[in-house]
């Protein structure tokens, strides 16, 4: 089952001096349950990629088709609604909302979406359990570690259970052990509920760890390997 | 997580921020509040000190005394159409008044004066002449005695020549003037003020004789006993002329008229003048004297009374009052307004450092699926909540201020007093109650707060959350 | 070096400092510039005041002013006079004659005082004279057989010797003006009026008009209305020294516009050779002396010395014959000291919020400079140094913005027409020339530079607060 369709798009920025393309023509197709990292130098187009994979970018030419919708057929408050019900995000850092506790934090999405009550805490305390911070639901994120912040946030992305987690980078402000911890998870939850994660990375253990791996140069797609 | 509760989280922070921040709407609100309440208490006393010693809240009058004010503009009283103004919903009392000038003198001694003849019982409804009475003074011979009782502390004795010959009509002002605290007051009073004992006199209809001001009867050298003659042009060119015998000495707030009023009972005057029968002016004592009030009760009288005559308002009648009053009001609400914009924007600065700080955050919330709306809304529940806390402080400790000033005005002392009094005003500094000008207030901040508002709403809805997200 | 950094730093975030700066200069500007406008007024008023009233000094017998008794003239009057303009310092001296009495017209009549001149001297102490209005005559150059007489406005229009009148004339006037036919059909029907006293002119002729036209045409049809007749007369009627009353017909020849509807209403001028005849007086006789001196500021000097040198007489400076004009001047003072003070405390909450935004962001940059040796000292001057550079920026800004205000409109003045009424009455004109002393200038700048520097306090110890170690492992 096709997750996501990414059908020859183009990003082309026309600056004052110069025309950048940015990604040229990249084709890609994912399933549901895979492991994937797309992998590149800086200015490689992987963040803008991953930007108009996540439709917080528009693609100049080409189609982006997430659970069989095109992105660019969405209305701006239609964009925003459909990326809180199919797509998760973790972000490199500012993850969280500062004022709000971790259970708050994970509860999010779906107060936004009119959860009663009880299915909300239940779901909360499940995710919160899957990444191993069940006791710290209360703390908020400055009384968070580095990794227990991303690892919240991979709860929060999980809550409304999207297509696929889109994570830029999640490894790259933590120290070896956390990136350890978060990895490990990331990867149960990918096997055990099969949920989609792609990765955009410089870190060679997220690398390692997936099963797929994109290479991205110059705006254009270089390898695509499977691993297995 | 409904709005309001992330709003007030957010307010939270950076406390410090936010502290100053309503703190700043704080004091302005609270010198707004207490400033307006000063200048309205002071129009209030102004006004009312010349409406009651004076002109009153209507007159009925011949339509062409305002511009001319002379005996032969007078009209002769009609009781049918006394009774029916009494019957109006608004009027209590009608006061009836024959006003004229003349000059009096005693021996070599003139003066221009205004002659007042008044019906000594209704004048009460309006200008409470019976409490204008002289109860002490403080004669040569009165500060002598007092000199020389050893009861008195010096630091009254060296007060005593300041006041020489000053008449007073309560032992308000005795006590204020010569510096006696209240709790030495139930000692020190009763002994001044026997010393200080001033026997008057009454007027009455009927009866010749008169009442004149303080300073008029010092003037013209004369007590009570004494006689003083009137001479002035009566109704029809005669010649109005008199004798009378003082029977009573009065000290009007307004030192302009203390120097110059004479009072006469009405039927007196009206001989005096040769225009029996005939009135000035009938004042109307009403009972709710608020603009709307009176605006309707004008003119419900106007379908009441002939054609050669007219109602007159207190604004109509005092307008020289009223447009300095004006004045100042409008000076005062520049100032306020200055001191609000540059409130207005320190706010402006805040959201500005805040909007910039939460770039991020705000590009964050709205990627995992937070629609811009919400944001905004909570955004301006935010800034809402600063201003309510600054609102609610600063009308919290201006209420407290403004609640005991109410009942413990400012008086002024000495040059002051002095200064207020030549103007023509009692020298104190009235509050007002809690009124619309609160209202006021609250709708400044409001706009303040939607027009700050407006910088970081449109950099919500101008977000590219793409931007927005970037490090 | 500090200084040099502290300016840059100031301009490092130009948008939020902008914000700050531009609420210093309005806050700087409002303040300054309501100053000027209520010392404009008073000044003018005390000019006025000095200048066309009641001059610098007043010498006369002790218990004159108690009862203007006539019979209190001054003794010794030649001896008086001659003594004081030889004494230096003094511009010039003229002798008055006061009396107090009545005015009577045909219709009217009003209480007044009198006072008995001498022209030429009067002229070299009070410009009263510059007031004349054009056309009614020239009382000071004037030598004439009869009474002459130089009232006020104010007392001409009470005693209906000015008239407002509309007639064929005056509308053919109007017509040259430019007023549109359709406003002088509205005024035809008073074709012939003489209106009894200008408050009904006024009432009727507004009665007629729209408020634009009001607005529009007001003022010129008040002016050609206005009537004046040439020899009007009116008489005086006062006690002479022998308690006799008496009195004569005065002709007005000339009136007087100073703005100040009570001095106007009172005050009526005449020549002291003819009231002397009248009242039984000797002619070199007065009752006050009114001086001029050179310079106003010798003025407790030199009521000193002529004290001293006429201890039989009171001799009475401008302060304490009008006290309330040097009590105005230095009331209005304090109060706007205080508003400015007021204005400031409400600048620096904004100057504070924006200094410690400054000091948190630079976190590290304050952890590292203290980390290569910046001590304390220097970061806590730094800091404030950026909160007075901001302050000062502000308040220069705001104080050139209102010195070119106050220059633009010091030529011209502002009108306050429509307060007009309620001022003149006090003896303030309806046009205020804005004026502010240096001396206001500096102080305000030095206020400025206090608040920056007392709201950089708390965000700068906050700044010394920061533990170097700390701050550089912030992320």
């Amino acid at each position: 089952m096709k997750v996501l369709e990414i059908k020859n798009v183009h990003k082309i920025y026309n600056s004052s001096e110069v025309k950048v393309h940015a990604v040229n023509d990249i084709s890609l197709e994912f399933e549901k349950g895979e492991f994937a990292a797309i992998v590149g130098p800086s200015g490689s187009g992987k963040t803008t990629l991953l930007n108009m994979i996540g439709g917080l970018d528009k693609p100049t030419e080409g189609e982006i088709l997430v659970d069989n919708t095109n992105l660019a057929g969405l209305k701006s408050s239609s964009l925003i609604d459909f990326r809180m019900r199919n797509i998760g995000f973790v972000f490199q850092s500012y993850n969280l909302i500062p004022v709000l506790t971790a259970k708050e934090n994970v509860e999010f999405i779906m107060s936004l979406q009119k959860w009663n009550k009880k299915e909300k805490d239940k779901r909360t305390f499940e995710l919160l359990k899957a990444v191993g911070l069940e006791d710290r639901v209360n703390s908020r994120p400055t009384k968070l570690s580095g990794g227990q912040q991303q690892r919240v946030a991979v709860a929060r992305a999980l809550a409304s259970k999207p297509k696929f987690v889109l994570a830029d980078e999640p490894t790259a402000n933590l120290d070896s052990k956390s990136t350890e911890t978060l990895l490990d998870i990331m990867e149960q939850l990918n096997r055990e509920e099969g949920i989609t994660f792609i990765f955009s990375t410089h870190d060679a253990r997220v690398v390692k760890k997936a099963r797929r791996v994109i290479t991205v140069e110059d705006g254009k797609v270089i390898s695509d390997e499977n691993k297995n | 997580m409904n709005n309001l509760k992330l709003a007030w989280r957010n307010l939270w922070r950076n406390r410090r921020r936010t502290l100053i921040t309503s703190a700043s709407i704080f004091f302005a609100v609270f010198f707004a509040l207490v400033m307006r309440s000063l200048q309205l208490g002071s129009y209030d006393h102004m006004y009312r000190n010349v409406i009651e010693s004076y002109s009153g809240y209507m007159q009925v009058q011949h339509k062409d005394f305002w511009d001319e004010k002379i005996v032969d503009n007078s009209f002769a009283f009609d009781p049918v159409l006394e009774q029916q103004l009494l019957g109006d919903e608004n009027i209590v009392a009608t006061i009836p008044r024959f006003e004229s000038f003349a000059l009096a003198s005693n021996g070599p001694k003139t003066k221009g004066v205004l002659v007042m003849g008044v019906d000594p019982v209704k004048e009460n409804h309006l200008s409470d002449v019976l409490n204008k009475k002289v109860r002490y003074r403080l004669t040569s011979e009165a500060i002598e005695k007092i000199e020389r009782d050893d009861r008195i502390p010096d630091k009254v004795k060296t007060l005593l020549p300041l006041f020489e010959n000053s008449a007073y009509t309560n032992t308000g002002r005795l006590q204020l003037d010569l510096d006696i605290q209240d709790k030495e007051a139930p000692v020190l009073m009763p002994v001044i003020e026997e010393y200080c004992y001033f026997e008057n006199g009454s007027i009455r209809m009927g009866e010749p004789g008169v009442w004149v001001g303080d300073k008029l009867s010092q003037y013209l050298e004369l007590g009570i006993g004494d006689t003083i003659v009137l001479i002035g042009q009566g109704y029809h060119a005669t010649t109005a002329a008199g004798k009378y015998e003082i029977k009573g000495i009065v000290k009007l707030p307004l030192p302009d008229l203390d120097n110059k009023i004479v009072y006469l009972p009405l039927d007196i005057c009206q001989g005096l003048y040769n225009a029996d029968n005939r009135l000035t002016s009938l004042s109307l004592a009403v009972d709710d004297n608020q603009d709307k009030a009176i605006g309707e009760t004008m003119e419900r009288i106007s379908s009441m009374i002939p054609e050669n005559q007219r109602v007159m308002e207190w604004k109509e009648m005092n307008e020289v009052t009223v447009s300095q009053m004006e004045a100042d009001n409008k000076g005062g609400m520049i100032m306020l307004g200055i001191l609000y914009l540059v409130i207005a924007f320190g706010v402006f600065g805040t959201v500005l450092m805040l909007t910039a700080e939460r770039k991020r955050e705000f590009g964050m919330v709205v990627a995992i699926g937070m629609q811009k709306r919400k944001l905004a809304s909570i955004m301006t529940l935010e800034m809402m909540l600063v201003g309510l806390l600054g609102i609610l402080a600063g009308a919290l400790v201006a209420t407290v201020i403004i609640l005991y000033g109410l009942d413990h005005p400012l008086v002024f002392k000495g040059e002051m007093a002095k200064m207020f009094e030549d103007y023509g005003f009692e020298p104190k500094l009235a509050f007002w109650k809690i009124d619309t000008y609160y209202i006021w207030q609250l709708v400044i901040v409001g706009l303040m707060v939607l027009i700050a508002l407006g910088y970081p709403l449109r950099k919500i809805f101008g977000m590219k959350v793409v931007n927005a997200l970037r490090v | 070096m500090i200084w040099k950094t502290a300016w840059k730093n100031v301009w490092r975030n130009k948008v939020r400092s902008l914000v700050v700066i531009i609420s210093i200069t309005i806050g700087i500007f409002g303040g300054v510039f309501a100053v000027a406008v209520m010392n404009g007024a008073i000044e003018q008023r005390v000019d006025a005041s000095l200048n066309e009233e009641i001059a610098h000094i007043h010498i006369n017998d002790p218990g004159f002013r108690d009862n203007y008794d006539i019979q209190l003239t001054v003794e010794d009057p030649d001896r008086v006079l001659t003594m004081v303009r030889e004494t230096p310092g003094v511009e010039a001296a003229t002798p008055r004659m006061i009396l107090t009495g009545m005015a009577n017209t045909a219709t009217k009549s009003a209480g007044v005082q009198i006072l008995g001149i001498d022209p030429l001297s009067e002229k070299e102490v009070l410009q009263l004279y510059e007031t004349t209005i054009p056309g009614t005559g020239g009382f000071f150059e004037q030598e004439s057989r009869y009474n002459l007489a130089y009232i006020g406005h104010e007392l001409a229009k009470e005693l209906n010797i000015i008239r407002f009148r509309i007639d064929q004339a005056m509308l053919d006037s109007l017509a040259v003006r430019g007023v549109p036919d359709e406003v002088l059909d509205k005024l035809v029907p008073f074709s012939g009026k003489r209106f009894k006293s200008e408050k009904s002119f006024k009432k009727e002729v507004k009665g007629v008009l729209s408020m634009k036209e009001q607005h529009d045409y007001g003022m010129a049809i008040r002016e050609e209305a206005w009537s004046f007749r040439k020899r009007s007369k009116m008489t005086l009627t006062f006690l002479d020294s022998e308690q006799m009353q008496t009195g004569a017909v005065f002709r007005i020849a000339g009136i007087y516009d100073i703005k100040n509807s009570m001095y106007e209403m009172s005050q009526v001028l005449v020549k002291k050779d003819d009231l002397a005849i009248l009242a039984g007086l000797d002619n070199t006789a007065f009752h006050q002396l009114f001086i001029r001196l050179e310079d106003l500021e010798t003025t407790e000097e030199i009521h000193s010395i002529l004290a001293e040198k006429l201890p039989g007489l009171e001799v009475m400076h401008w302060q304490e014959i009008q006290p309330d004009l040097a009590m105005m001047t230095g009331m209005v003072q304090r109060f706007y000291a205080v508003f400015m003070v007021i204005i400031l405390a409400a600048l620096a909450f904004g100057i504070v919020n924006t200094m410690l935004m400054v000091v948190l962001e630079r976190t590290k940059e304050l952890g590292m400079l203290t980390a290569i040796g910046m001590n304390k000292k220097k970061v806590f001057n730094m800091i404030m140094l950026e909160s007075v550079f901001l302050s000062l920026v502000g308040g220069v800004a705001g104080m050139i913005i209102s010195q070119l205000l106050i220059g633009a409109t010091s030529k011209n003045g502002i009108n306050f027409a429509s307060y007009a009424e309620g001022m003149e009455a006090m003896g303030y004109a309806a046009h205020i020339y804005p004026v502010i002393s240096t001396s206001f200038f500096i102080i305000v700048a030095i206020l400025i530079v206090i608040t920056g520097i007392l709201s950089s306090i708390y965000p700068a110890v906050k700044a010394l607060k920061l533990d170097p170690a700390e701050a550089l492992r912030t992320e």
